[in-house]
């Protein structure tokens, strides 16, 4: 056999398609599954969360718990009920039992968690000057059971993550590029749930009050004292400015009165100068645990 | 604009990660593939066979083992699109040309150090290929391929 050299005259090996025709098509696809999964899962679970019963999200909710260090707090306590007082008859929220308690963490904010318990964060009650505001944020935390806010998006998150975590592996850059496809949109949602909550917090204010004052109050300060967005970037709620203007369109549009804000209570200005004494070390080391 | 870039980072930094990836791994393969083809041209008079090889007596002064081996690592643009290939199956063609390259690059190497030793051809070549960094999918983690190749090279009498 003679062996004769010569370059072979096309390579066989490697594809001819253009890697970028190649990118749109695998790309596309993804989108089009992500849709159709992710919908599809949003459906289902909006319909599961209605059949959700309480002792689990009893359960759901300890979890929750357990990472906060939490107490009772008779004085939040009888605001609450002050307030499911003045609930209308006919709420389905009337036919249950809620609890409030007091977490020692200087950020200021309050949360509803499953099993019908909210939580306000130390953070807030030293920053409220009137009873009127408190109520403005229980009720909003209110809204939130009363749309089942709080099952659904555990629900969505929890759904989400499950399938990425299935489909791509998880610790793959897939399952972060879905998700970053993903959570504005999850965000957008959830802005509208912020939205319908605060709506409904301004009703329940009206009927406990019989006027809308103090309704933004505790935004308004947000906003003065500045600088401090959300430290998240993807934020699941509206700007303050923007829940503002649009409290204050719903007043002016119903045309709701607005009398006088009842000053904080004597307990409750105790509770607060109480906790605010709290060494803010072991607050803020424990609060670590919960954010991420 | 900066708004949309201050909400989406990640996003973002996906985006700069992607085209870095395409525009640096093309350049980086298309100069690589000339200079293929040109030493590859240079060298096409020495003979490389996969066969045993035998020789009458005499023929033969020296022969030697040589190899060459050469590592090519993806790009994130290839490595995103191998990723989505996991998922819909088929021929995985963004890693096909670095395993072409790595084999190529390995073959020319041997044939360059047997060219420097006077060699005057290559019997019983072998290619083999290993994986470096392996989860090339997996995040933190850099994929690369390397190609060997070795063979028997010859010295002939004059």
């Amino acid at each position: 056999m003679k062996f004769t050299p010569r370059l072979p005259a096309e390579n066989v090996n490697v594809s001819k398609t253009h890697p970028l025709v190649e990118f749109a098509w695998l790309v596309g696809g993804l989108v089009l599954l992500c849709l159709l999964v992710f919908g599809g899962l949003g459906l289902a679970v909006d319909l599961v969360v209605d059949h959700v019963s309480l002792p689990v999200q009893k359960q759901l909710g300890d979890m929750v718990l357990k990472r906060m260090p939490t107490k009772d707090e008779a004085a939040l306590q009888k605001r609450l009920d002050a307030l499911l007082a003045a609930l209308p008859a006919d709420s389905p929220l009337r036919r249950q039992s809620f609890r409030v308690l007091l977490a020692e963490i200087p950020e200021v904010n309050a949360v509803a968690l499953p099993g019908n318990t909210i939580v306000v964060f130390a953070g807030l009650l030293r920053e409220v000057t009137s009873e009127n505001e408190l109520a403005m944020v229980l009720a909003h935390e209110l809204g939130h059971f009363a749309h089942r806010d709080h099952l659904r998006r555990l629900g969505r998150g929890l759904a989400v993550t499950v399938l990425a975590v299935m489909l791509f592996g998880e610790n793959s850059d897939i399952t972060d590029l879905v998700s970053s496809l993903f959570l504005p949109w999850q965000a957008g949602y959830s802005r509208r749930q912020e939205s319908a909550a605060d709506r409904f917090a301004l009703e329940l204010l009206v009927a406990r009050y019989g006027h809308a004052a103090g309704a933004t109050d505790l935004f308004a300060r947000l906003v003065r004292q500045g600088g401090r967005r959300p430290p998240r970037l993807l934020a699941s709620h509206p700007w303050p400015e923007q829940r503002i203007g649009q409290i204050e369109v719903w007043i002016a549009t119903e045309q709701l009165p607005t009398g006088f804000r009842q000053p904080l209570g004597a307990d409750l200005r105790r509770l607060a100068a109480a906790v605010s004494l709290e060494p803010e070390s072991v607050s803020s080391s424990l609060a670590d645990g919960t954010r991420h | 604009m900066l708004e949309l870039f201050v909400r989406y980072p990640d996003l973002f930094s996906l985006l700069l990660l992607l085209t870095l990836g395409y525009t640096a791994g093309t350049i980086a393969e298309k100069r690589h593939y000339r200079s293929i083809r040109r030493r590859e041209a240079e060298l096409v008079r020495m003979s490389v066979v996969t066969a045993e090889g035998s020789f009458p007596p005499g023929k033969v002064r020296r022969s030697f083992l040589v190899s060459g081996s050469a590592v090519i690592s993806i790009d994130y643009f290839k490595r995103l699109l191998a990723i989505l290939r996991n998922i819909f199956g088929g021929r995985v063609k963004s890693y096909e040309s670095l395993v072409d390259r790595a084999r190529r690059e390995a073959v020319l190497r041997m044939k360059e150090e047997a060219r420097k030793k006077g060699a005057g051809m290559i019997i019983n070549m072998r290619l083999e290929t290993a994986v470096i960094g392996r989860n090339a999918n997996r995040k933190k983690s850099i994929g690369s391929v390397e190609a060997i190749a070795y063979g028997t090279a010859i010295v002939f009498n004059r």
